[in-house]
């Protein structure tokens, strides 16, 4: 359709769906999660490698709809390289950007996955937003003690 | 097909102008309501029975002798006897409840946990709500018994020979429903409870989705409980009905205590009042009864055949359009006698959440997810699906803004109606 972006699903959005990045199983990882969306029943399942205590491989595989595939594969992109503890954190300010409906004050990670921001316009897809980040909260929950 | 001409387009739909609500417009367009079979929309008459009552009766009953108090009184009673009627029931063995959800577990908790011993049997089908799985799963587990499934065919409908042959003098209930929220399927309950009770089983019908289409009657089917909710047959929410064959009402243990419902109350024990108040503790949704009093009377005003004939034709339309388009798949049984206007389908491509996203844009309000049914999506092997159910207001011009809207997902996502594939209808050559 010729015409403007659909506010939702923009262009950048239906690409990452259609091409996720990082969506294969990481073998050997050191971790993995599964998040699942009760409401739909969507899944996502992630995989990592920690080397130096940094994300050196990730892998999310999502079964759901394009705003959660969408978002895990600029989640991979986005936390690669960094500690473990400081992707959750990072999610969580996603995750508050979301809620507030922020886009103003984002860090430089987290830019490329401003476009999301819209799902807080539809409340029920937020989850779908955040579905491949619950996991790595997961993962993140399960080392905390150590840091 | 053009033999109901009356349901072509909404100006001319006779109903529609009795629900307010259908005057909003939804994200700059008209709405076209076909998320029927999750809650219906409320009549004016529905809507003015709750508020005469709040602004004319208004006190608790049973339990003032007050006129306001005999007023309630008199009005909730009125609408246990006109929900009877509705049903083929007595008033007696009409007991009001929260909806279809509390019906099905007082049964389970007052009944069925005492009826079951390990090893016993609780027949199901694989097409089951959750609301009337889990608390029979839940009571199985309890007492030991276990749970089997009926299973379906690969055109929705129930398979006739595996529910008989799972039958046996281990199955003490059986619990099935009488039309599917997501297949439309009707399942021919006055056979299989014939089938059940010839083994001894206590039938527990979920009639949710079929008391809106002036479907049920008790006398006929001869089920022992049957449940349903008030706003699904354009009543108000927090207002349900637990019908239960009288003998069976008398042995059913109340899953709730409290006042209203006893005999007499010393610090050791209480005795229980009659039966159907045994079964309604503390207050209940009086309003509500009220309302879905009106909710009846305004369902009989138009009758059960025009109910059926209206929606018949508009399934067989939509169904006849959606199989026509090669990248819809549509589940559940072909247009006809044995189904509901409810209408499970997936676009090719595209997940069910975001084709209703982007219907939801244009006006069309469908449903989509697993609506409840997580069994009967493992043996679909789909997560989800998307689900555009029909009331009596809709016509031919809400299934043609639903069919526009698809069009309008399939641009949005780069997905087109006219490539190859697989089979447009499951199951079906
Ligand atoms: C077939 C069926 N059974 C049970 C229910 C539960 O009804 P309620 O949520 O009103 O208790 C529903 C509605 O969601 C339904 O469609």
């Amino acid at each position: 359709m010729a015409g403007p972006e659909h506010s939702l699903y923009r262009q950048v959005i239906l690409e990452h769906a259609r091409q996720p990045r990082n969506a294969e199983r990481v073998e050997p990882h050191s971790h993995v999660a599964e998040a699942v969306n009760a409401l739909c029943g969507d899944e996502a399942e992630v995989t990592l490698r920690l080397e130096n205590e940094r994300i050196a491989a990730i892998g999310a595989r999502v079964r759901g709809c394009v705003i959660s595939q969408a978002a895990a594969s600029l989640m991979t992109e986005a936390v690669r390289g960094l500690p473990l503890a400081q992707a959750a954190r990072l999610g969580g300010v996603f995750r508050q950007a979301i809620e507030q409906g922020e886009t103003g004050a984002l860090p430089p990670e987290l830019i490329p996955l401003a476009p999301l921001i819209e799902v807080r316009k539809h409340r029920s897809r937020i989850r779908c937003a955040l579905l491949a980040w619950e996991a790595i909260e997961t993962m993140a929950g399960e080392t905390a003690p150590g840091g | 097909m053009s033999d109901n001409t009356e349901n072509t387009s909404n100006a001319e739909n006779p109903y529609r102008g009795d629900f307010p609500i259908l005057a909003r417009e939804i994200n700059g367009h008209p709405l076209s309501y076909l998320d029927n079979a999750a809650t219906t929309q409320k009549p004016r008459a529905v809507i003015d029975a709750l508020v005469r009552f709040y602004e004319h009766h208004n006190a608790n009953v049973h339990r003032g002798v007050h006129t306001l108090s005999e007023e309630a009184s008199s009005l909730y009673e009125e609408a246990r006897a006109k929900v009877a009627a509705f049903i083929g029931a007595s008033a007696a063995e009409v007991i009001f409840t929260r909806g279809a959800t509390e019906s099905l577990n007082m049964v389970a908790l007052g009944f069925a946990r005492g009826l079951l011993r390990p090893g016993d049997e609780v027949l199901l089908t694989e097409m089951e709500h959750h609301s009337n799985l889990v608390p029979w799963q839940e009571a199985a587990r309890e007492t030991g018994a276990v749970t089997r499934f009926a299973r379906i065919t690969d055109s929705g409908t129930l398979e006739l020979e595996d529910f008989a042959a799972q039958l046996n003098e281990r199955t003490r209930l059986v619990a099935l429903t009488h039309a599917s929220n997501v297949l439309g399927t009707l399942n021919p309950v006055a056979e299989l409870t014939a089938m059940a009770h010839k083994v001894g089983a206590v039938v527990v019908v979920d009639a949710a989705q079929t008391a809106p289409k002036g479907l049920v009657d008790v006398a006929a089917l001869d089920c022992d409980f049957l449940a349903f909710s008030g706003h699904k047959m354009y009543g108000p929410t927090g207002i349900g009905v637990l019908y239960g064959k009288a003998a069976l009402l008398e042995r059913m243990t109340p899953a709730f205590t409290g006042g209203g419902m006893i005999a007499k109350v010393d610090k050791e024990r209480a005795s229980w009042g009659e039966v159907p108040r045994r079964f309604e503790p503390g207050t209940p949704p009086i309003a509500g009864a009220v309302a879905l009093g009106a909710a009846v009377d305004y369902l009989q005003g138009v009758g059960p055949a025009e109910l059926r004939r209206r929606e018949a034709g508009l399934t067989a339309y939509a169904l006849e359009a959606l199989d026509a388009a090669e990248d819809v798949t549509v589940f559940g049984p072909p247009a006809g006698d044995h189904r509901t206007g409810v209408i499970s389908f997936n676009l090719r491509g595209v997940h069910p959440h975001d084709v209703a996203e982007v219907l939801d844009e244009t006006g069309v309000a469908v449903r989509a997810g697993h609506h409840c049914c997580q069994v009967l999506m493992q043996r679909l092997e789909v997560p989800g699906v998307v689900r555009a159910s029909l009331g009596l207001y809709n016509s031919r011009e809400d299934v043609e803004r639903l069919l526009a809207g698809l069009n309008r997902v399939r641009e949005v996502f780069g997905v087109s109606g006219v490539s190859g594939g697989e089979a447009a209808r499951r199951g079906r050559a």
